[in-house]
């Protein structure tokens, strides 16, 4: 297999310093740019398999960084490192076209585990299902700029959190995404609650779509891991 | 819009009142037979206009009072916030210097530390300062989402959200083997719903009773209990622990700030300001009672619309 090429892009050196190597023992070959601007022309000349982009940074900040990339017909996969996780910010980053979040400050091993899930899932050149408006799985319709759900052409009546939830497990279907994950992503917190409070929106999905947790259509329980997507899901013009 | 009509027609009631009068007492003057009055009109009207100066003066001066007073009450207003501000950072400070400093003395520690297992030690130590720092981060950053974010309202079972804090709260280790008396009520009906954001108000029930649970010893007793009276659903977190001496009661809600007590006790010195916070986004108040020695209760107000 060759080498995977990964551009670290993130102003604050001392957080570069240490994550390149990390990421290069962790089997990736690694460069790095320090502003928006590096990142655009290392993106042209380094054809990095993946880019790790923080949002904040001097000159082009990451979503212009995004913008720019997905504006020139760039389809290469992209983490971005969020600073907050709210629910204005991430619905923002739906226009942007990013493969996946993560909130600072994070986990290196996790950082890890993303890079190889979005590899895993990526198809070179084609935009991923996370930079669609729409998605469809059979009669399940995403509307995703509205934030709602539609079953057969009517509207599911979900709490905002529940369509987060199925927001990111549709746009990565077939991935084992752990409670913790879904916490991260969807709540931007820990809560004490931790792993209830997605149990619950879960519970909240399956009894709207009529999804029995025995022999799912949707949502699939990996006891001990967490949720899987199993639906085939596509991208609606 | 309105106060201004208002305004322009109180300003005209001097010259009506001033006109009608002058008219009255040029017809007076003229020839009433009993009361003949020996001024001519220009001596009223002079009267008349000093009289409404000095009712306008009088106006000026109540007015002016008035603004003064204004401005003090804002000017301390704004003291007291900036006070507020400079003891939050002040709390900040020191919150941050510990870590900090553990982590220092493990760092250079680490230099001359040879046998393996040594280093590993002292690498958990500085691992455990790293958590406490973000957890630190992440309740800063919850507390300033709480105040900013549109606030998730579901209709959010009271009863079943009481006994999910509750069987939570056990399973932690400050919480096992405790006994938490929890008490709802059935007659004539259960707690109605209370519309709100099921996590956050979780979250809340959650850091009271995690707090009684850290703040007690196993032989206390802490009870969880609930009653509505068709407006709001009061819950109330009681213990029997050391109780919270009376001239930090006013500050338990403060952004980290820590009572005696709690010093030697771990947390953020953020559950209790995310407590009032949540609460209050819900349109509903928190308040606490204490005695020394005999305990501590929170109570929780939620409204029902």
């Amino acid at each position: 297999m060759p080498e995977v090429k990964i551009l670290l892009v993130d102003d604050e050196e001392a957080i570069t310093a240490n994550l390149a190597p990390f990421l290069e023992r962790a089997g990736f070959a690694v460069d790095v740019a320090a502003d928006g601007e590096e990142a655009l022309h290392k993106a042209a000349a380094f054809t990095p398999h993946l880019i790790v982009l923080d949002v904040l940074m001097p000159k082009l900040d990451g979503r212009q960084v995004c913008r720019r990339l997905r504006a020139t017909g760039n389809w290469t996969p992209i983490i971005m490192l969020t600073q907050v996780g709210s629910p204005a910010e991430r619905a923002m980053s739906l226009e942007e076209g990013a493969d996946d979040y993560l909130n600072k400050p994070f986990d290196p091993y996790e950082l890890v585990a993303r890079i190889r899930a979005v590899l895993r899932r990526a198809r070179p050149g084609v935009p991923p299902l996370s930079a669609a408006r729409r998605l469809a799985c059979g009669p399940l319709v995403l509307d995703r700029p509205a934030r709602r759900a539609l079953l057969a052409g009517r509207e599911l009546p979900l709490t905002p959190k529940a369509v987060g939830v199925l927001d990111y497990l549709m746009t990565h279907p077939d991935e084992v995404i752990s409670r913790e994950r879904l916490l991260d992503t969807v709540w931007g917190w820990d809560y004490p609650t931790g792993t209830r409070a997605v149990d619950v929106r879960i519970a909240e999905l399956r009894k709207a779509l009529g999804d029995d947790a025995a022999e799912p259509h949707y949502i699939e329980t990996v006891p001990g891991q967490g949720y899987r997507f199993i639906g085939t899901v596509e991208a609606l013009p | 819009m309105n106060a201004t009509r208002r305004a322009l027609i109180l300003a005209l009631i001097p010259f009506a009142l001033g006109l009608a009068t002058a008219l009255l007492l040029q017809a007076i003057s003229d020839g009433l037979p009993i009361i003949r009055l020996r001024a001519d009109l220009g001596t009223w009207l002079a009267l008349l206009g000093g009289l409404l100066t000095l009712l306008a003066l009088i106006g000026v001066v109540v007015w002016a009072v008035a603004g003064r007073r204004l401005d003090r009450t804002l000017t301390e207003a704004r003291q007291a916030q900036a006070e507020a501000h400079r003891r939050f950072l002040r709390r900040l400070d020191h919150e941050l210097k510990n870590p900090l400093t553990a982590i220092r003395v493990g760092l250079a520690n680490l230099a001359g530390t040879s046998p393996a297992e040594a280093r590993d030690r002292t690498l958990a130590g500085v691992e455990a300062q790293v958590s406490r720092l973000s957890k630190l981060a992440t309740d800063l950053r919850k507390l300033a989402d709480l105040e900013t974010q549109p606030l998730e309202r579901a209709m959010v079972d009271v009863n079943e959200l009481l006994s999910e804090v509750v069987a939570l709260a056990q399973e932690r280790p400050e919480g096992e083997g405790r006994e938490i008396a929890l008490t709802l009520p059935q007659a004539p009906w259960p707690l109605p719903q209370v519309p709100g954001d099921r996590d956050l108000l979780f979250l809340a029930v959650y850091n009271l009773l995690d707090n009684a649970l850290k703040f007690t010893r196993p032989s206390d007793t802490v009870e969880v209990r609930a009653v509505e009276d068709g407006r709001v659903v009061t819950v109330e977190v009681a213990d029997t622990g050391p109780g919270i001496p009376e001239d930090e009661l006013s500050h338990v809600f403060e952004e980290l700030y820590r009572g005696q007590g709690a010093r030697g006790t771990e947390g953020s010195g953020l559950g209790l300001a995310l407590v009032r916070a949540i609460v209050e986004r819900h349109g509903g108040t928190v308040t606490v009672r204490s005695r020394q020695r005999e305990g501590t209760v929170f109570t929780l107000h939620l409204p029902l619309d």
